[in-house]
């Protein structure tokens, strides 16, 4: 049984001021991506051998990465638990995915330092590197949100043949999605089990893909609430709250199995002692485990607040703002260290990195074009439209 | 030739006198830019009041890790470890991502960030001068120390000499070689008379910090196939479940109709 609940949008995609921020972003980026293909990446950005990867690794892989999971969650749901009600969220949620997706292969593009070897990643294959493993895994998932996707533009373009065609695969298509994805996520907390000598024992641990992994489904969660939120309010449209309630009601579960975890091996490891004596690290963790998993597990533990939009809205706010806080520590604030004499190379010390307003740039502007891309995908695709009566059904 | 089976380099603090000449040599014998250097220096300097100075100078450059941590990150295999010691890199493997530079405990790999894409930005690290000691000859830097400082042959032998030097003078060295076990062995030796750390040197475990990230590398098929399962069992579950129900309210629905 499918209710349509969604009102149909009815906005104009004129030239609005929002619309010309936007394209004045991707502009700046394009420029300044310009003069780092040609003068090299010291030219723009604050990076340096002490500091090899920095806020492009920490905004455009690990937050574009893990804000793009909502998209195998709700496939899921809808596909692996059947759950039809959850249908209307899953074509904004791919779209958000798809998009993060391919934001952050654009960057990185701008972070490499030979982008014209991309194709490398097929040929010189070392698979004892997790690097390796997330490149391939970016691709693979990309291609599959791409099929996912692909219904929404055929009926666009009145093809219902194709569309029949996948849907017949979609179930096993939404399996391997949402095992790749599992991979994906959990291999960006792989990617710094190789240095244990520079990251804060606060956060490297063995068990950072399960952490990344636990974390994810919650930053997915309340990242399909923030988007439909904004959607509704930017396009004027309903919005789910009866949808989002019952994702909001899953985010206290999974926050507390992080916590367990966390905790559990910070305790196991013998390392609570760093929980106040790391200084501004151990004030950084504190603010990420306060924000994104302490308040929103209260938060949404009570039934007003998961039934009032603006609620819902505030609490996944928390999550993202302290998961996203946690993705930065991880990947960048906890790879310092309070003196790096004892654990660097001495021209390492007195090396600080502040990112250049060039290199933020970057992110910023490719960014304004995925929201650009979304505005436009959700005008000219049935993106937020209930599937039609036509088609296999599934 | 030489019938080194193990080529491994031996620094002693206490004999460097912090001239940098195997920098210079080294950027001669490597062609290396003026602004940029695969040799580094670090260290406390000179501390002290005189007459009761003391130095504490380490000179290093690529470790040559018998388990390198560059070579386990590469995504795509541009670093190599060879039998008999060196660690080298390819530059026309490389794609820029720097890494190996995150992996390197010791922060050896450099990159150019002053190279676009026509000049072609790549990762930058001593080589141990192949082209030197297949011919017999000591590699630049050690052919050029004044003092002895740095020395050069086969691992297990430059090792033992480290232990009889330690052993000939307890009150002059620490009685420790750092690089003998740390990281799983290097091929770089320090011998010093001040605290390793003070060095600029890291306090590495003995099993090598990539064993963690490549064992669970291996998880990954495991991983792979048990997640399938799993969902695949649930989304089976599912379906039969939901279309018994859905049988049963028709059953149900035809039973009420009958009557």
């Amino acid at each position: 049984m499918k209710i349509d609940l969604t009102i149909q949008p009815r906005f104009r995609f004129h030239l609005s001021p929002l619309v010309w921020v936007l394209l004045a972003l991707m502009g700046i980026a394009f420029v300044v991506a310009m003069v780092r293909f040609i003068s090299g990446i010291g030219a723009i950005s604050d990076l340096s051998n002490a500091y090899p990867w920095g806020f492009w690794v920490s905004f455009d892989l690990f937050t574009g990465i893990a804000i793009s999971s909502g998209a195998f969650i709700i496939a899921a749901l809808v596909y692996i638990f059947e759950w039809e009600q959850f249908r209307p969220l899953l074509r904004p949620t791919l779209l958000t995915g798809l998009l993060g997706y391919i934001m952050e292969v654009i960057a990185l593009l701008v972070d490499l330092g030979r982008p014209e070897r991309i194709w490398h990643y097929f040929v010189y294959q070392n698979f004892n590197s997790w690097l390796l493993a997330i490149g391939l895994y970016v691709m693979i998932y990309a291609a599959v949100m791409m099929i996912e996707f692909a219904p929404a533009v055929f009926e666009r373009l009145g093809w219902h043949r194709p569309v029949a065609w996948i849907r017949r695969v979609m179930k096993p298509l939404v399996i391997f999605g949402a095992v790749i994805s599992t991979l994906h996520q959990s291999s960006l907390g792989a990617l710094l089990l190789i240095q244990p000598a520079k990251l804060h024992p606060l956060w490297w641990t063995p068990m950072l893909p399960v952490l990344f992994f636990v974390s994810v489904l919650a930053i997915g969660l309340a990242m399909t609430i923030f988007e439909s939120t904004l959607s509704s309010r930017y396009f004027k449209r309903g919005l789910e709250t009866h949808l989002l309630e019952k994702l909001a009601l899953a985010i206290p579960f999974i926050l507390a199995t992080y916590l367990a975890l966390k905790f559990g091996e910070l305790a196991f490891a013998g390392e609570l002692r760093y929980l106040f004596a790391s200084g501004w690290l151990s004030a950084l963790f504190w603010i990420e485990i306060l924000i994104g998993s302490v308040l929103p597990l209260v938060w949404f533990a009570f039934k007003r607040v998961r039934q009032s939009p603006n609620a819902l809205f505030t609490g996944a706010m928390a999550v993202l703002l302290g998961m996203i806080l946690n993705r930065f520590n991880v990947s960048w604030f906890g790879v310092q260290h309070a003196d790096p004499m004892t654990y660097l190379p001495a021209f390492m010390a007195n090396v600080r990195y502040v990112p250049t307003l060039p290199e933020v740039a970057v992110s910023f502007g490719i960014f304004a074009g995925g929201i650009l891309a979304f505005g436009l995908a959700a005008k000219y695709l049935p993106v937020f439209e209930p599937e039609h009566a036509h088609g296999a059904g599934s | 030739m030489n019938d080194i089976k193990h080529h491994a380099f031996l620094f002693d603090a206490v004999r460097c006198i912090d001239c940098r000449a195997c920098m210079v040599a080294c950027s001669v014998e490597n062609n290396i830019d003026m602004d940029k250097t695969r040799i580094w220096v670090s260290g406390i300097g000179v501390k002290g009041r005189f007459p009761n100075l003391q130095r504490g100078t380490l000179v290093y450059h690529c470790m040559h890790c018998e388990h390198p941590d560059c070579m386990s990150a590469c995504p795509v295999g541009a670093y190599s470890k060879a039998e008999d010691g060196p660690v080298s890199y390819d530059p026309d493997k490389c794609i820029g991502c720097r890494y190996c530079m995150n992996a390197c405990p010791f922060g050896v790999p450099h990159f150019d960030y002053d190279k676009g894409l026509f000049e072609g930005a790549l990762i930058d690290k001593c080589t141990f001068c192949p082209q030197r000691i297949y011919e017999g000859q000591e590699p630049a830097c050690v052919q050029t120390c004044p003092t002895d400082a740095l020395e050069y042959g086969e691992r297990d032998e430059l090792i033992a000499k480290a232990h009889a030097r330690i052993a000939e003078h307890p009150d002059r060295y620490i009685d420790h070689v750092y690089g003998e076990f740390e990281n799983g062995g290097t091929s770089y030796l320090i011998l010093s008379h001040i605290p390793f750390a003070e060095l600029g040197l890291p306090a590495l475990p003995e099993t090598p910090i990539n064993r963690v990230s490549e064992s669970a590398v291996g998880l990954t098929i495991p991983v792979a196939l048990g997640w399938t399962a799993v969902l695949s069992g649930v989304a089976a579950g599912v379906h039969l479940y939901n279309k018994k129900m859905e049988e049963r309210a028709a059953a149900e629905k035809e039973a009420e109709e009958a009557k």
